[in-house]
């Protein structure tokens, strides 16, 4: 927990310092229209790597959590079993769209990891892409990347 | 300012906007803006912005209900999201989190749901009273609040919502600074040069609040439910209509916070840019100030979900005040409402009211209407939004994440959200079990813009100096005020450091910046 700590409080300094360089890129200082468009951005970052180095100093100091586990046991196969799938939804977006990624994405998690039964699994995981779909493209004529499978399928192409 | 004549004036309102035609009209706009208020993502600017070429074909008293009353909508809807999952439906409906997520944990979805129905339906009552007899003054005034005034007022936002959580103020100093840093990326809207973009064209157009919130929140939480244990039951909560009684006589308790949110939000709502999502925040800011009960804010305080409720309605009739007496919008989705004014045929300003009293009082009139009818309707449904949490959570998680990634989506539909979503989810996760507090991060997000840019005025006006912030009465009393509740969780953990004396000194010299 401790070494946790530690390392995301260095990694908060080192964006900051990043983001000082990213905000010194713009004028900083007074010009014609008054404060720079960098001014702001920069003196904020300061304030950002200041404070985050503040944090990391207490940490060092408070020396509080060592030997605690940051995970709890089996934690992170759970939470790689929920977010991984998600990922991936989101990069084959181009192929399975919102609503055919959506369906696998319930059918898979329902099925696996709650082991519902078969009936319930299939009608919420068709229910819910059908009406989303009708609620965007129908309704509120807001159009989801529905992916090339679903396009073909519509609209033949 | 005579009265009776203004009393009639309301009467006739009232009896235009009781016609069968504009009742439709406003249960219409209402049902549709529940709706828009519940997905996250579609909200209240776009919703109003999407009707706008449907109201062509109606009479301008009926279009401006229609909207008005879709507006309504949107700012009842957007709770029921963040109380139930912790998704925002709404930008307002983030201060609703604060609290109405803990307590609907707790198994009284109800009950916070209740609440904040009935928050907004009180502020929005009290901000029709104050818009009724006091429009005309009441414009003139907001328009002598300068940029100073709303930077200070700002200023005393985030010092308000620092200390939120409790926990490390300085972990709390620096989520402040990453959200206003976020704030900056996109165009600047002074020089029009890109900032902060790291060089992607993606980025220039900025970061949404809606996407980062709705990842650091939404799927934020879904990763630390699993983290714990996999619960596969959905949640027991008591569902009944005398919970909804119960709660509503619990707010003989609050009316202090009632009329403190009610008047802030109205005020914040009448100054021009602003709206309900800054005084959800305000509102709340206050009230954890201000209430004997604000120590346990955070937790599932009933009264933290009354105070950012009462404040967003009533900013949002707020708002919609200037734009009708001198045709400046008090809010964006007001802005939207101004145009479809203009493509009406009608001119905002103080003549509005002598040439078309049919529309301004019509207005008037149902809003008075549209709130009682609005607040019945979603009360009759508090019992059908609580039964939600009892689907069991391999069903709910996925369902959640698919809301999500649909509304952050659909702010600006492009897939580079969906990416930012899901690192703002993983980020959320870590901050959480760091002990980083999330609000400061979204608010400062939220208000970044409009603080940069009264900041950059006010140097303007006092030719760079900041001297500016503290010769103006208004601006240095909130200024002073803000930096005294900042500074105040320093001085208590020096002081119990002093008093504990064990630990060694360190730099708690990060509080001038």
């Amino acid at each position: 927990m401790r070494k946790a700590g530690l390392t995301f409080a260095v990694a908060m300094v080192l964006a900051g310092v990043v983001l000082l360089r990213e905000a010194t890129r713009l004028p900083t200082g007074w010009t014609a229209s008054g404060p720079g468009p960098g001014f702001f951005p920069f003196w904020l970052a300061a304030g950002f790597t200041v404070s985050a180095f503040a944090v990391l100093l207490r940490e060092w100091t408070a020396n509080q959590g060592k030997g605690e586990r940051f995970l709890p046991e089996g934690a992170g196969k759970r939470i790689a079993v929920v977010f991984l799938p998600m990922a991936a939804v989101v990069g084959l977006l181009h192929y399975l769209g919102v609503y055919m990624g959506g369906l696998l994405y319930l059918l898979g998690y329902s099925r696996l990891v709650g082991r519902h039964s078969w009936p319930t699994v299939l009608a919420v995981s068709v229910g819910v892409p059908l009406t989303l779909f009708f609620v965007f493209e129908r309704w509120f004529l807001m159009p989801m990347p529905k992916g090339i499978v679903l396009e073909w399928l519509l609209y033949g192409r | 300012m005579d009265f009776i004549r203004t009393f009639q004036d309301l009467l006739y309102g009232l009896a235009v906007a009781a016609s069968p035609q504009n009742l439709l009209v406003a249960v219409i706009g209402l049902l549709l803006g529940t709706a828009i208020g519940v997905l996250p993502g579609l909200g209240g600017t776009n919703g109003v912005a999407l009707l706008l070429p449907l109201t062509f074909h109606l009479s301008p008293t009926a279009a401006i209900i229609l909207l008005s009353c879709v507006y309504w909508g949107a700012i009842f809807g957007g709770a029921i999201t963040s109380i139930l999952f912790r998704i925002p439906g709404e930008p307002w409906s983030v201060a609703t989190m604060f609290d109405g997520y803990p307590l609907a944990r707790r198994g009284k979805p109800g009950v916070a749901l209740t609440a904040a129905f009935v928050a907004s339906f009180i502020g929005a009552l009290i901000s029709i009273v104050l818009f009724t007899f006091f429009a005309p003054p009441l414009a003139e005034m907001a328009l002598k609040f300068g940029p100073p005034e709303n930077f200070a007022v700002l200023l005393l936002a985030f010092a308000s919502i620092a200390g939120l959580e409790g926990g490390d103020p300085v972990k709390a100093l620096t989520m402040t600074f990453l959200g206003l840093l976020l704030a900056t990326v996109g165009f600047d809207i002074v020089s029009g040069t890109p900032r902060m973009t790291f060089g992607l064209v993606a980025l220039q157009s900025g970061v949404s609040f809606v996407v980062i919130a709705i990842g650091l929140f939404g799927i934020g939480e879904i990763l630390l439910t699993v983290e714990e244990k996999l619960r596969l039951d959905g949640l027991k909560a008591r569902l009944s209509f005398r919970e909804v009684w119960e709660t509503c006589r619990m707010f003989r308790n609050y009316i202090g916070t009632l009329i403190r949110s009610a008047l802030l939000g109205f005020w914040i709502g009448i100054l021009p840019g602003t709206g309900a999502t800054p005084a959800s925040f305000m509102g709340y800011g206050m009230a954890r100030q201000f209430s004997p009960r604000g120590s346990r804010f955070g937790t599932g305080e009933v009264e933290g979900i009354v105070a950012p409720n009462t404040a967003a309605h009533a900013a949002g009739i707020g708002s919609l005040l200037p734009m009708i007496t001198l045709g400046i919008p008090g809010s964006p989705t007001a802005a939207v409402m101004l145009a479809g004014l203009f493509i009406w045929g009608l001119n905002p300003g103080p003549l509005l009211f002598q040439e078309n009293r049919e529309f301004v009082w019509g207005l008037v009139g149902s809003m008075y209407l549209a709130n009682v009818l609005g607040v019945l309707m979603v009360l009759t449904m508090v019992p059908l939004f609580a039964a939600i949490v009892r689907i069991p959570f391999a069903i709910l998680a996925p369902l959640i994440v698919i809301l999500c990634s649909v509304g952050a989506y659909a702010v600006n539909n492009q897939v580079l959200d969906l990416w930012i979503m899901l690192g703002s989810g993983l980020a959320g996760y870590l901050f959480k079990k760091l002990g980083y507090p999330l609000a400061p991060l979204v608010v400062a997000l939220v208000l970044g813009d409009m603080t940069e840019q009264a900041f950059r005025q006010s140097l303007i006006m006092g030719q760079g100096s900041p001297a500016i912030f503290f010769t103006r009465p208004i601006a240095a009393f909130f200024v002073v005020t803000a930096l005294a509740i900042f500074l105040f969780p320093f001085a208590r953990s020096a002081l119990r450091r002093a008093r504990g004396g064990a630990v060694a000194a360190e730099a708690p010299g990060t509080a001038g910046s």
